[in-house]
């Protein structure tokens, strides 16, 4: 066992983080606010080159390892990003370019990584509908062969930067007869007739991500748009939880070591009953209790990046604890970094009231708690 | 980075795990009057002498790691009886690096020699009436009067007390910080009864006083650091705690699984209801975090000593917090089966309270951790 980073992931880290704080993070609240994207912040982030961080330099990525994209999601919480452009990354860059990486054809993959790596495109995936959440098999959406085409018809829901993706990828039913055997999935562009989507959903926290049901209305695309096989689809996205339990963790552990310094800072210079407020053991508890929660859930989402490096196979039960953990753990560090702000905790200036409310997501996104104890338990 | 252990770190695993369980079967060292202890102690340490055990962490073992093999090895012996894992860590661990850390050449070879090949029991007195070694100094003295030291005070709850071969004393000698190496029925060192305690019934536990009790000077050691010597047993104590807690928690889990298998109520195993498996599925999530929290807090002390301390404060609040969280829920499914005594989860749950007293307390470790985020150093 070893548990370092090596020089290079370490500077790398350094590097994302002076970036984030210098282009992206003097933003942030307004955007919050305003319930908007950053479309500036996620276009320097593809100049960066973090969007297309772990792909082929020949595709326009960065030929990073699995360690080192998922530092750079942690490394961008920790620098103060909000959960919103963090999710957003993580639906583009993990759930579908990724996914296109994997299973597209070499000429798909030539027209859409680069662009995707870019942030010259947006991309979103739509798995989830309003009937079908966790209990992926019940999906309505039905993709009939027709022809050279297929013809889409459905909803999706919560379809993280849907009103604003360029290509997305759609997972649809081919075989409604099958439950998960007959999930395949497909390339589905904006601007193709019969393919929309609603209004952004306004949300409790991450809210410069732009949230929307996405409607198929006899959206007929080319035979050539399935990625890999009918059939395929649940199998890909099963592989996309390998990511979900990694780099789209990351920037929740992130999140907490900006919290602590926050946290401490405002710590030394408030002054209450004569002392400054951190010389209070009540205030150094939940000081410790941060930095506890951040360590602990670092070594888990690692041990996921780890392994995913190592080529190996996912472990679904290891997966799932990483999730458990972050997802039900973060909740409590958030809460006392509200606290020990006080009122200044409950506004939106002081960031912790932000990222309070960005916490709430990570026990419910990408499959909730519960559905986690579901696999441990069957797992186990 | 890299998440596993070596073939050779498991097949050490193993090798404990097959020598020991069939001598814990066989002995039950969870119990007995300090004679009985005192057998099964050393019988123990005979056996973990043969294989590299002993030395993990004190004297280095080709291809293994020092402390965080010791980590993993410590959570298969802890699993297997608490009560013995406790008296040979603070025997090996705590006594025998403090030799090791601040004895000379001599003291080496006189105590730590027969301790690495486990023909040796040695015990530490560290904690006073005063009980906090950070707020409060030591009370225990040595004054020099020519060849000989003459140590007087009072310490308590001394592990291993009862049956320790050399017991070494903190105290202060001439206004510096000083470790008495005090030999079992020296005179003047008096042993109180043993101690009842909740958890770890099967470890000798009592208090001792010296009255003028006089030991030669070569039997002094003088640690360099002052308070950052206390800092550092403290850490030898946590991670010996973390060890035990990652056993406990883990042979509580794995009894619980077990039972939520087999156990049947209306038909199927009580792990089908979502009652018994969401909490398994808890538990396995704590003790996997911890286990992950401990390797890394003990991989720190080679690998990242700067960190060590804290990080090791972190692994402890958390992995004690969660054996207690994880021997609950771990009783709870056993319900009848897990209240009667003398069952692994009804052990673990009494022990594992001792894990957030002892060694640095968490109250005192989240109080350290937080003056750490705030910048001052952590000590």
């Amino acid at each position: 066992m070893d548990f370092a980073f090596t020089k290079e992931q370490l500077m790398f880290k350094k590097e994302v983080i002076r970036f984030a704080k210098k282009e992206i993070v003097p933003r942030v609240q307004e955007h919050d606010l305003n319930k908007e994207f950053d479309f500036e912040s996620f276009r320097k982030l593809g100049e960066f080159g973090i969007l297309g961080l772990h792909f082929p330099e020949e595709l326009g990525g960065g030929g990073a390892d699995v360690i080192t994209t998922v530092l750079a999601g942690e490394a961008l919480g920790e620098a103060g990003v909000d959960g919103g452009l963090t999710l957003a990354l993580g639906a583009h860059t993990f759930l579908c370019a990724d996914t296109l990486f994997r299973h597209a054809t070499d000429e798909q993959r030539k027209k859409y990584i680069p662009k995707l790596a870019s942030g010259e495109w947006i991309g979103c995936m739509g798995l989830t509908e309003p009937d079908a959440g966790s209990d992926v098999a019940s999906m309505k959406t039905i993709a009939e062969k027709k022809g050279d085409n297929y013809v889409l018809n459905g909803s999706k829901i919560f379809i993280t930067n849907g009103p604003i993706a360029d290509v997305a990828v759609i997972y649809a039913k081919t075989n409604p007869e099958l439950k998960h055997a007959g999930i395949s999935a497909f390339i589905v562009e904006k601007g193709t007739p019969g393919f929309s989507s609603g209004p952004n959903i306004i949300k409790m926290g991450v809210r410069t991500s732009q949230t929307s049901e996405l409607f198929l209305n006899n959206c007929e695309i080319p035979a050539g748009n399935l990625l890999g096989k009918e059939g395929d689809g649940f199998n890909m996205s099963m592989q996309t939880v390998e990511w979900d339990r990694s780099a789209l963790l990351a920037p929740f552990v992130g999140a907490s070591t900006f919290m602590l310094k926050r946290c401490a800072e405002y710590a030394k210079g408030r002054v209450q009953f004569g002392r400054s407020i951190g010389q209070f053991q009540a205030v150094k508890h939940k000081l410790a209790n941060i930095r506890i929660f951040a360590e602990a859930a670092r070594s888990l989402v690692y041990r996921i990046a780890w392994c995913k490096d190592q080529g190996r196979p996912l472990n679904h039960l290891e997966a799932a604890v990483a999730k458990l953990f972050v997802g039900d753990w973060s909740m409590a560090p958030a809460n006392d970094a509200v606290v020990l702000h006080g009122g200044y905790g409950y506004c939106h200036e002081y960031d912790m009231e932000r990222i309070f409310r960005d916490s709430r997501l990570a026990p419910i996104g990408g499959g909730t708690s519960d559905i986690q104890k579901m696999i441990i338990s069957k797992l186990i | 980075m890299n998440y596993d252990f070596s073939d050779q770190e498991f097949a050490l695993f193993v090798q404990l795990q097959e020598v020991m369980q069939s001598y814990v079967e066989a002995n039950d060292p969870e119990k007995g009057d300090v004679a009985s202890i005192d057998r099964i102690t050393r019988g123990a340490l005979a056996r973990l002498g043969e294989t590299p055990y002993l030395n993990l962490g004190l004297a280095s073992q080709s291809g293994l790691h020092g402390t965080l093999t010791l980590m993993g090895a410590m959570e298969v012996l802890a699993g297997l009886s608490p009560s013995l894992f406790l008296s040979v860590e603070m025997s090996t661990r705590v006594f025998g690096r403090i030799v090791q850390t601040w004895g000379d050449e001599a003291q080496k070879e006189k105590w730590l020699a027969p301790l690495l090949s486990g023909k040796m029991i040695g015990a530490l007195g560290l904690s006073e009436d005063a009980m906090n070694v950070d707020n409060e100094p030591l009370k225990t003295t040595g004054v020099v009067d020519g060849d000989v030291v003459v140590v007087n005070g009072h310490k308590q709850y001394v592990i291993n007390g009862p049956t320790a071969d050399w017991l070494a004393v903190a105290g202060v000698m001439e206004g510096k910080g000083a470790m008495f190496l005090v030999e079992k029925n020296a005179k003047g060192l008096v042993m109180e009864n043993r101690l009842a305690t909740l958890g770890y019934d099967g470890a000798a536990i009592c208090n001792i006083r010296l009255e003028d009790c006089r030991i030669p000077a070569n039997q002094v050691m003088v640690p360099v650091g002052g308070k950052e010597s206390l800092a550092l047993i403290r850490m030898w104590e946590n991670q010996v705690i973390l060890g035990a807690s990652i056993g406990l928690m883990k042979s509580a889990f794995e009894s619980a699984k077990n039972h939520a298998k087999t156990h049947k109520s209306g038909g199927k195993p009580v792990i089908a209801y979502q009652e018994v498996g969401f909490k398994l599925s808890e538990m396995l999530t704590l003790v996997q975090t911890s286990q992950l929290f401990a390797y890394r807090a003990a991989w720190t002390a080679e690998d990242a000593p700067k960190e060590a301390e804290s990080i090791t404060l972190c692994a402890k609040v958390f992995c004690t917090e969660a054996a207690e969280q994880v021997a609950a829920n771990a009783m709870q499914i056993l319900s009848g089966a897990g209240f009667l005594s003398g069952n692994v989860v009804e052990r673990a749950y009494r022990c594992a309270k001792y894990g957030q007293i002892a060694g640095t307390s968490t109250e005192i470790a989240r109080v350290k951790i937080g003056d750490g985020a705030l910048g001052a150093r952590v000590s």
